[in-house]
């Protein structure tokens, strides 16, 4: 069955020349949604955007107008520049002494001033238009803490769910809903490439589903926030994770 | 085959339950309603109904036997069958009792039986249907309640200390369950819903007026209104579709912004 109330709709998917943004928008594309793609990574389809720099956002705006659907997707551990906008992952863990200033201050930037200004850009549009839904991106980071991605990103995702939680309050007059997504161990080929999913197939058999996740895992649970499944549900972090860890 | 859903709680019309059959008859399902509110049966002749009450394990057994024999399957099961009153079968359409029943003035007999209908019947319903479900993987969802996020203000109409204390248990129970089943491909997930506009509400509001909900103030809700049936019911059926494949032991809060957890 298609999900009620996606069909004819407009969406702002941030990040999403690969991995779980890309996924997403072709979900969308396949319930009928009408679905503006951008990400710092050009590609085919998708408007480039440094969304770390507000005039950037101000620029999308003209091209975005005003979606019925954001998803704030952009982000990720290492923080991608306009030179290097596919960055490598790191192999290994990232302890507290090796995160510079400097990184700590990119990767915040990537992951939480992203999702701040694309937020300050749409809502008030949103809000003209008594609509809308905003899906913020956190992390299991965030939520039981990590071994391997570093304080910097765990902070910024941590910071994502005060986001969320502060705007859902704001704007549900409004009718506008804000969640967030928290994906445990999602495999996209860039995380694979990293050699993160071999680190254990011990750790895939602690997962009470015994798998990693996948994209289409993601893009399920985007698509039901969007549907009419996701109308009163709104300053809400939801757990995709396998059974990882099940939320405070 | 069609897949084989139960839903407890599913006979009475304007309720989550009833919403929720519904709608997973529409997504092709076969569905058992297994409920004490024989009235409703008549209604629902596209499904199985079934007598059943779900606080009496011996019941329970009874119904799971029938539905296995019918229909040699056991894919979904939503558990629905919960509330502070209208919950057995002396008072199952009754009028909501006014006053507020907290923990530290209820009768032993409002906690008896408000936590065996809203607990003890999920834990008889999961078990019950457990061998079933682990033969092909499946899911389950239970109905949970802000109430057990936030618990049940003093001087609110229609719910009780006792509830709120039976729904954290359903938490707990759905995330235990999520361990135990999830290596069988069986996914357990959680609603917690906040103020629904089902006919339970809408009886006590006739009762108490506007301002005074089951959870507290009604103005006091973020988005400013209470949720539609066929928006929690529509969340509970997507908890049963491939959709959240990779969601296990969550539970969904669906409130209107009125509690963040």
């Amino acid at each position: 069955m298609p999900l009620e109330g996606l069909k004819g709709r407009k969406a702002l998917v941030t990040g999403a020349a690969s991995g779980i943004g890309a996924c997403v928008v072709e979900r969308f594309r396949r319930e009928g949604v009408d679905v503006v793609a951008t990400d710092i990574h050009p590609g085919q389809g998708i408007a480039v955007a440094d969304l770390t720099d507000a005039d950037d956002v101000e620029k999308l705006s003209g091209k975005a107008g005003t979606p019925d659907f954001l998803i704030n997707i952009a982000g990720g551990p290492v923080a991608p520049t306009r030179e290097q906008t596919l960055p490598e992952l790191r192999q290994g863990s990232l302890k507290l002494e090796d995160v510079s200033e400097t990184e700590w201050s990119k990767v915040l930037a990537a992951n939480l001033t992203t999702a701040f200004l694309v937020c300050r850009e749409f809502a008030p549009r949103m809000k003209a238009r008594k609509f809308g839904r905003i899906i913020n991106f956190a992390s299991i980071a965030a939520r039981r803490g990590s071994d391997r991605v570093g304080v910097h990103y765990a902070a910024a995702k941590g910071g994502i769910i005060g986001l969320t939680k502060t705007l859902a309050l704001e704007l549900a007059a409004h009718n506008i809903t804000v969640n967030a997504i928290a994906p445990g161990f999602i495999k996209t080929p860039r995380i694979a490439q990293a050699g993160w999913g071999d680190a254990g197939e011990a750790f895939i058999e602690s997962l009470p589903l015994r798998r990693a996740g996948k994209p289409d895992d993601i893009a399920g649970v985007v698509a039901m926030l969007c549907s009419e499944a996701g109308g009163y549900v709104s300053g809400a972090t939801i757990d995709v994770n396998g059974g990882w860890y099940f939320g405070p | 085959m069609s897949k084989v859903a139960i839903v407890t709680g599913g006979a009475k019309p304007d309720s989550i339950g009833h919403e929720v059959v519904r709608r997973l008859l529409k997504e092709g399902m076969q569905v058992v309603v297994a409920d004490l509110y024989e009235e409703g049966f008549k209604a629902m002749r596209q499904c199985t109904c079934i007598r059943c009450d779900v606080a009496d394990p011996v019941s329970v057994a009874e119904m799971i036997e029938k539905t296995v024999k019918q229909f040699q399957r056991i894919d979904v099961l939503v558990n629905c069958v919960g509330g502070s009153w209208g919950i057995t079968r002396r008072d199952l359409i009754s009028s909501p009792p006014l006053g507020f029943r907290g923990l530290t003035n209820c009768s032993l007999e409002d906690w008896r039986i408000i936590v065996a209908v809203n607990l003890d019947a999920v834990f008889y319903c999961c078990r019950a249907a457990a061998p079933y479900l682990r033969k092909q993987g499946g899911a389950i969802v239970n109905v949970s309640s802000v109430a057990a996020r936030k618990g049940i203000p003093p001087g609110s109409e229609g719910s009780s200390g006792p509830y709120a204390v039976a729904k954290a248990g359903v938490m707990g129970l759905t995330r235990q369950l999520a361990l135990e089943l999830g290596p069988h491909g069986v996914r357990v997930n959680c609603v917690a819903p906040g103020v629904i506009s089902s006919g339970r509400l809408k009886r006590v509001m006739a009762l108490t007026g506007k301002e005074r909900g089951p959870e507290g103030p009604m103005a006091t809700i973020p988005m400013g209104r209470v949720g539609t049936v066929d928006e929690c019911a529509a969340l509970i059926v997507a908890l049963c579709t491939d959709d959240t494949a990779y969601m296990t032991g969550v539970t969904v809060d669906i409130n209107g912004a009125s509690y963040a957890a």
